[in-house]
């Protein structure tokens, strides 16, 4: 099964974070979500990501883009 | 009544008013904190004594205005159970203020009221060469702008970039806010430039492999700055200091070279201007052994 991809290169905060959100309620425990977005979403998304229990397993540069690979908590 | 009763009146936190006759009075507040208790008792001393109003001074103080030159003694005598004191004017430490720190806001790093009130209770109303104000704000945010203080502090997460589990996936220099962090000439390390750094964490809160981690987290010292005429903005000295006894040592010894280099009526920052901020940082490291 390929991850899904979700671009949030065109939203601001809070947007950014809502949708990551509703991103990870589509997928089970443990399961993995591409974020496309720019820098400047970077701190806020990856900060409450965190808090939240879930993991950035990976980061790819893009130009000035960043793709993570979200891997949602474990339970 | 001649200036110089005025003057003593002043020091104690009575300020002569425009109108003939009548005063301020100055209560004892620190970062702007009152429990109820105080609160009834500040407002039944407004109504008996002034004209049942008060005064939210720019510094978290409280004031009660237009009381009587004649009810002055009465009024610190009702407010004295409560555990109210009357506040300073003149050539002292003034009011220490203070954000709600790390118990109460997220943001949070320092316990800017646990700090305030040390401060207080070392300081406040001691003598120096002019009024003298420490601000605290609990982390980088600053709501309390520790630069407009002759001594401010601000809470501090100092980074350090550890190494081995770094992927060099460039997030933590894309959040940095000063771009304090460059990878080295040979691309194999990063390195986090001390004096661009603010100190926000936000590299440590958003690397996803723990490459960057907490050097150090504590207060930050900013000494000479002010407000009214002539602003002029607090500049860093020391390092990231480890704990409120440190931060209270420091304070200290900067209190110390105010009062032995500073002229009468001469501002901190003015003194700072003459001496330097080097000769300052200098005579604290030595008296306090600190960082
Ligand atoms: S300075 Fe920081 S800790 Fe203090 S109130 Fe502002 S955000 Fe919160
Ligand atoms: S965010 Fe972490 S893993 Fe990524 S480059 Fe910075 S230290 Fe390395
Ligand atoms: S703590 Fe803040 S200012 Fe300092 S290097 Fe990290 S992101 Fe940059």
């Amino acid at each position: 099964m390929t991850t899904p991809l979700l671009d949030i290169t065109g939203d601001v905060c809070p947007m950014t974070f809502v949708k990551v959100k509703m991103g990870l309620q589509r997928i089970g425990p443990a399961g993995k979500l591409n974020v496309r977005l720019k820098g400047e979403a970077l701190k806020n998304v990856i900060s409450s990501l965190k808090t939240e229990g879930h993991r950035i397993a990976g980061v790819e540069k893009e130009g000035e883009l960043f793709l993570l690979e979200v891997e949602k908590k474990h339970e | 009544m001649n200036e110089a009763d005025y003057k003593e009146l002043k020091k104690g936190g009575m300020m002569r008013q425009a109108e003939a006759g009548f005063f301020s009075v100055r209560l004892h507040v620190v970062g702007g904190r009152l429990d109820t208790k105080r609160l009834r008792a500040i407002h039944d001393a407004a109504v008996r004594f002034g004209r049942g109003e008060v005064h939210l001074t720019t510094r978290q103080g409280v004031e009660i205005p237009n009381v009587r030159q004649d009810s002055l003694a009465s009024l610190k005598e009702f407010l004295a159970p409560s555990g109210v004191g009357v506040g300073v004017c003149g050539p002292t430490v003034r009011t220490v203020t203070a954000c709600q720190g790390c118990k109460v806001c997220p943001s949070g790093v320092i316990d800017s009221p646990e700090l305030a009130d040390a401060v207080d209770r070392e300081f406040y109303g001691r003598p120096v060469p002019h009024k003298f104000k420490v601000g605290i704000s609990g982390c980088i945010n600053n709501c309390m702008k520790a630069e407009e203080n002759d001594a401010g502090i601000k809470g501090w997460i100092e980074p350090r970039w550890v190494g081995s589990p770094c992927t060099f996936c460039g997030v933590c220099q894309a959040v940095c806010p000063t771009k304090a962090i460059t990878t080295s000439s040979d691309g194999d390390a990063l390195i986090v430039d001390a004096e661009r750094c603010i100190g926000c964490g936000d590299c440590i809160a958003c690397c996803p492999s723990g490459g960057m981690g907490e050097k150090s987290r504590g207060y930050r010292l900013f000494a000479g700055g002010k407000f009214g005429r002539m602003p002029f903005l607090g500049k860093k000295i020391l390092g990231v200091l480890g704990t409120k006894e440190e931060a209270l040592a420091a304070i200290s010894a900067v209190l110390e070279f105010f009062r032995a280099h500073g002229k009468p009526r001469e501002r901190f920052g003015d003194t700072l201007q003459r001496t330097g901020f080097p000769a300052l940082e200098t005579y604290v490291k030595e008296t306090t052994g600190l960082p």
